[in-house]
């Protein structure tokens, strides 16, 4: 002990004590009983910049039967509202859609990007998930979830088996999921690359009508997901560990976008119509993902690299870092980046030129079109007493779709096909 | 490519388990709230559902799944 | 630390005095006393209950003296990782520090060190035997966490440096708790918390320190409104060989006593927990008790 150390012990013991004393009390209160149950909840705000709207709030309930088996529930209810672009182009003249619906129209200014305002929706999903400790070294489990928007249901299984090897230094995880979506969409499903029916150019409602509904199939349609994961943690040192993960998805039914569209248009750049978009209806895709995550004396620090690849030709690369730093022992804050990049899926494609023959596949969305993206966010946390904890998130994530490749013909070079889409995360999150 | 160096990674990692890793009594620091994988779960699965229905790909942390008919 | 095998009888005596009631009763190997400053007798009735439940709880958990209490399944575990609840792990926590801040000399898992030198008037443990304790003393060998524990088999854990000294703080608190209005004085075999002032007006608690060389009888006289006090010392227990004492403190790092150690040391502090790992830390100092304990600006006593 060093001399000038010595005085901080009397201090440094009242506070340890106080810590001591003061948790204890607690359990005397409720016994063991209040140690059994971890409750998270949140709420976020998720807002671009005229478009999209979104509050997602969300609750997760942990409780814990004895020493081996877990049960996590969780519930997500959101809320959407505002447009997104529809896939087609600006122009230089006030361009006139037709609702999904069928029912009314909505039009577009010059210059500026469709957007489809109808899009609203409130979305509720639940999960249930079990996880049981066979033995010291075997970890099993099983959960199910189900998710219910207006137009969409959702219902999922998985399963997973967990080995610890090396004296729990080295960890294998195989997990598989199923899940079976339904979609049917508001006013039916478009027939694939079939034109928009505009009352514009009908007489009489009842010929729009018939028109209209030539352009749509009744009834919902399907999508199978078959999902497969092999995860290896491994701990590299006292502070250091490493987790490699490859993920193996077979999806196959419906993918389309029922409520994009793609422009037609001639040599000029001028639209002279709207397709529905059309996909094709199996997708393989193979991810890889890689994290460090290190605790430091004063914070924890994690990196990871994530590469996706699939039959669409749609591939992808994720740097994302996380670094927390501890104030005191009871504030934090932390920094969150993200850069993203994606290279177009092989049928994408910003408009269709008249004259030249339909493409089997295509979409204008601009989500599958080549891209990058970055997010800065930013987190304080404060842990309260009784080891309930209070954090804030604020975060700007900035979407750059691209152009990959196109000639953009006449006045298509006078509008900005591929703006920017700006947006803000805000986050509240409690824990008890 | 990528696949190639990414799947030379995993194979050193799991060859290499036998040296790597510490005691049970050394694992103070890993056994920190904090350094769970999914010590922040809830920001996770939020930041997965923007990225899953704003982006291209999905998954590759946990499980993808569907659920969602935003894409 | 011998000895400890009569248990507390059921039950508490009370008496009835001008200033209030005096209730006693046994546990943790000690004669334990409530001085109540109340006359109400239902109150004193409620208020004995409690601290005798919660002294003999904190016992039956912590003493490694009961078979399949929660510390002998910790310590039986043979090297894998054992549950722990909220308690012993807060305990832990505080044992963590406590080895810390004394630069690894007091620690949880001395135990088979102290087996070795047991101080039923025999010899000193010879040096192959204390080498080999050794190896199995080290704080920082255990790991734990909020819900489990787990260090390397053939270590023990011994909470009874601060097991009760714990159980006279949370006897205190919790009275204080339920009856903020009314002072008591918890003296669990010398190790003393008041959490409630006696009151300006009134008399304060008067409590005697025993004098190490003899024993049984008061040497001194505290006296006490509020707060806490704790002593360390090897009144009873020692050895003499070739004119050197070697005292009931053990320096885990020598793996042998500390030398030239007082032959008690009381300290009052905040509470009871504080005030008896800083005494016991003072006789881990050996002579510089005494400067280690005015550097610490608490209020102490010494006996050489």
């Amino acid at each position: 002990m060093q001399l000038k150390n010595r005085p901080k012990i009397s201090t440094a013991l009242a506070i340890a004590s106080c810590s001591l004393l003061g948790h204890s009390a607690q359990v005397q209160a409720g016994e063991e009983a209040l140690d059994d149950w971890k409750v998270d909840a949140a709420i976020m705000y998720y807002g671009e910049e005229d478009r999209v709207q979104a509050v997602e709030a969300i609750g997760n309930v942990q409780k814990a039967f004895g020493d081996e088996s877990l049960l996590d529930m969780k519930l997500v209810v959101d809320s959407l509202t505002g447009a997104s672009a529809s896939g087609a182009v600006a122009q230089a003249e006030t361009q006139t859609f037709t609702r999904p619906s069928g029912d009314g129209q909505y039009q577009t200014a010059p210059g500026e990007t469709p957007l489809d305002d109808t899009f609203h929706d409130t979305r509720v999903q639940a999960s249930a998930n079990w996880a049981e400790i066979l033995s010291p070294v075997w970890k099993t489990n099983v959960g199910v979830n189900g998710s219910k928007e207006f137009d969409y249901f959702s219902l999922g299984l998985n399963a997973g088996v967990e080995r610890s090897f090396n004296k729990d230094n080295t960890t294998l995880v195989l997990s598989g999921a199923y899940t079976l979506d339904n979609v049917d969409p508001v006013g039916g499903r478009p027939v694939a690359l079939s034109s928009m029916v505009l009352r514009g150019d009908y007489d009489t409602e009842e010929e729009y009508r018939a028109a209209f509904d030539q352009t749509r199939m009744e009834g919902s349609e399907d999508k199978k997901t078959m999902d497969m994961m092999l995860s290896v943690t491994q701990v590299l040192s006292r502070r250091w560990l490493f987790q490699a993960n490859y993920g193996l998805s077979s999806v196959s039914g419906y993918m389309t976008d029922p409520y994009k569209i793609l422009s037609q248009v001639d040599d000029t750049g001028t639209t002279q119509g709207y397709l529905y978009e059309n996909r094709p209806d199996s997708r393989l895709k193979h991810s890889f993902y890689m994290m460090t995550k290190g605790a430091l004396d004063a914070g924890v620090v994690d990196f990871s690299y994530r590469y996706t690849t699939d039959d669409w030709d749609l591939n992808s690369h994720t740097l994302e870092t996380h670094y927390r730093y501890y104030f005191s022992g009871r504030f934090y804050g932390q920094v969150h980046l993200r850069y993203y990049q994606q290279q177009a899926a092989n049928f994408y494609r910003p408009f269709l030129m008249t004259g030249e023959p339909l493409p089997e596949y295509a979409s204008a969305d601009y989500r599958i079109g080549d891209m990058t993206s970055y997010t800065l966010g930013l987190k304080f946390g404060q842990r309260l007493s009784g080891g309930h904890e209070m954090s804030y998130r604020l975060e700007y994530y900035q979407q750059n779709p691209e152009n990959n490749g196109f000639d953009l013909v006449g006045q298509l070079q006078d509008h900005d096909l591929f703006p920017e889409v700006k947006a803000i995360i805000a986050q509240v999150s409690y824990s008890f | 490519m990528n696949r190639t160096i990414i799947s030379i990674v995993i194979a050193i990692s799991l060859s290499a388990c036998s040296s790597l890793g510490v005691e049970p009594w050394e694992k103070d620091q890993l056994a920190r709230a904090d350094m769970a994988l999914d010590s922040e779960k809830l920001d996770l699965a939020l930041d997965d559902h923007i990225y899953f229905s704003k982006e291209g790909s999905s998954g590759g942390r946990s499980l993808a799944g569907g659920g969602c008919g935003c894409n | 630390m011998s000895i400890q095998q009569q248990r507390a009888s059921s039950g508490f005596e009370l008496s009835r005095r001008s200033w209030g009631h005096l209730g006693s009763f046994r546990a943790m190997a000690s004669p334990c006393e409530l001085l109540i400053a109340t006359q109400d007798e239902n109150i004193t009735r409620a208020m004995m209950a409690l601290a005798t439940d919660e002294a003999r709880r904190i016992e039956q958990k912590f003493s490694r003296f009961i078979e399949g209490n929660p510390l002998w399944q910790i310590n039986h575990a043979a090297g894998k990782a054992s549950p722990i609840d909220a308690e012993t792990a807060s305990l832990l926590q505080f044992a963590h520090q406590c080895h810390q801040l004394s630069d690894g000399r007091f620690d949880i898992s001395a135990g088979p060190l102290m087996k070795l030198w047991r101080f039923d008037g025999g010899e000193i443990p010879k040096a192959a035997d204390i080498e080999q304790a050794r190896a199995l003393v080290d704080f920082s060998k255990v790991s734990f966490n909020e819900h489990q524990l787990q260090f390397p088999a053939g270590m023990s854990l011994d909470f009874g440096g601060i097991a009760k000294e714990y159980a006279v703080d949370r006897v205190a608190y919790l009275l204080a708790e339920q009856w903020p209005a009314i002072s008591v004085l918890v003296n669990f075999g010398g190790d003393i918390a008041c959490p409630i002032s006696k009151g300006a007006s009134n008399e304060p608690w008067q409590v005697g320190i025993e004098n190490p060389q003899r024993l049984d009888s008061a040497a001194a006289l505290l006296e006490i409104r509020q707060g806490a006090l704790a002593t360390s010392g090897d009144t009873r227990r020692f050895i003499e060989k070739d004119g050197k004492r070697f005292g009931h403190i053990i320096d885990p790092r020598t793996g042998y006593p500390v030398l030239k150690a007082p032959r008690s040391v009381t300290v009052l502090a905040p509470n009871c927990v504080t005030a008896g790992m800083l005494a016991t830390m003072a006789m881990l100092e050996g002579e510089k008790a005494e400067v280690f304990l005015s550097e610490q600006e608490v209020e102490f006593k010494c006996f050489r």
